[in-house]
């Protein structure tokens, strides 16, 4: 009786080829298709690539800087004051982007350049250049936001701003 | 293995027979929006244009809209603009070739609802254009009524909508 002592070994790729494709090319096809997938996923439906174009959003947002949009912000809340959002035209490849100042059922009025919600001054910390606007009392209805840019130091009426319904907001700005 | 080659090849026929079909007989929708690109590049012009062409692009935009059409537009900044025939069409198309050096249109999105009698439709449109020498785009929500004629799917009704009230 003879016992077989050869044993076989793994075979040995070389170190480009592993670096490149990995010991198993099989598994590496399946995780390249999942990371495909889920990029796919995440920035059609989910998290939105924005890019920036104009001066309405200045200095917080600069022109033609990269940003996010986060479409399931608001799943499980309301938007809120101060959130800075994309509201949609006829569908969401072109939007605008502005920040909430008016919650539903308030009264919003500008008095040289302050907002006042409900006859009380708003702080705006993001607000950084003067502005003169004064615009009358408006009352927002039970559905709708008043969204506004942050760059106020232009004109009024160069500067797209009103109320918006909710059903046009599309999610909340990432970053 | 014959049956798994069979099931292929019989998939392959129904896909291609529903693919001609969409291709022969194309949805009313469908027509819309290649109607409504076809309107963007007619609209469009650029500098280099010689008069001849200019004055033919012109001249068919007119072609999109129905002799009855109704036009408001509403552009932030500027006043209000009405349009209610074809040759005050290509009257505003020429006059605009020959103001500004070149525009660019485009429509990236196009929401069409079809009426139940599939006689006319309603296209909620994202308008996006590019005029030379200014900085920004001009971006706007349009709402386009449209007829099916004798001559396809005719604009009827063309009124810029406001996002922001």
């Amino acid at each position: 009786m003879s016992a077989q002592t050869e044993t076989t070994s793994p075979p040995r790729h070389g170190w480009l080829r592993v670096m490149a494709i990995g010991r198993n090319p099989r598994n590496t096809v399946v995780r390249i298709l999942i990371l495909v997938a889920g990029c796919f996923v995440v920035f059609k439906f989910i998290m939105l690539p924005l890019r920036v174009t104009g001066i309405s959003m200045e200095p917080t947002y600069k022109d033609r800087s990269i940003n996010f949009l986060n479409r399931l912000a608001y799943l499980t809340h309301e938007p809120r004051r101060g959130d800075v959002v994309s509201i949609r035209y006829a569908g969401p490849h072109v939007v605008l982007m502005k920040r909430i100042v008016g919650l539903p059922g308030e009264t919003i009025e500008f008095i040289h350049g302050i907002v006042f919600i409900n006859g009380s001054p708003l702080a705006e910390p993001y607000k950084k250049n003067p502005s003169d606007w004064t615009l009358p009392p408006e009352v927002i209805g039970p559905d709708e936001y008043f969204v506004v840019g942050d760059n106020r130091d232009m004109p009024a009426h160069d500067h797209v701003f009103g109320r918006v319904e909710r059903a046009r907001i599309l999610g909340k700005v990432l970053l | 293995m014959k049956i798994f080659w069979r099931l292929v090849l019989c998939a392959a026929v129904i896909s291609l027979s529903v693919w001609l079909w969409t291709v022969f007989f194309p949805a009313p929708e469908k027509v819309i929006r290649h109607r409504l690109a076809k309107l963007a590049e007619d609209v469009s012009f650029d500098s280099d244009q010689g008069s001849l062409s200019r004055l033919a692009g012109g001249e068919s935009v007119a072609g999109f809209f129905s002799t009855n059409v109704e036009i408001t537009i509403n552009v932030p900044g500027q006043e209000q603009a009405t349009f209610a025939s074809r040759a005050e069409i290509t009257q505003a198309a020429l006059g605009a070739r020959e103001k500004i050096k070149s525009l660019s249109v485009k429509f990236p999105d196009a929401d069409v609802t079809l009426a139940p009698d599939k006689l006319s439709a309603v296209a909620d449109v994202t308008v996006d254009a590019a005029v030379s020498g200014e900085r920004d785009a001009i971006v706007q929500e349009l709402k386009i009524s449209f007829q099916k004629t004798e001559d396809g799917w005719l604009i009827t009704r063309l009124e810029t909508v406001r996002p922001l009230r």
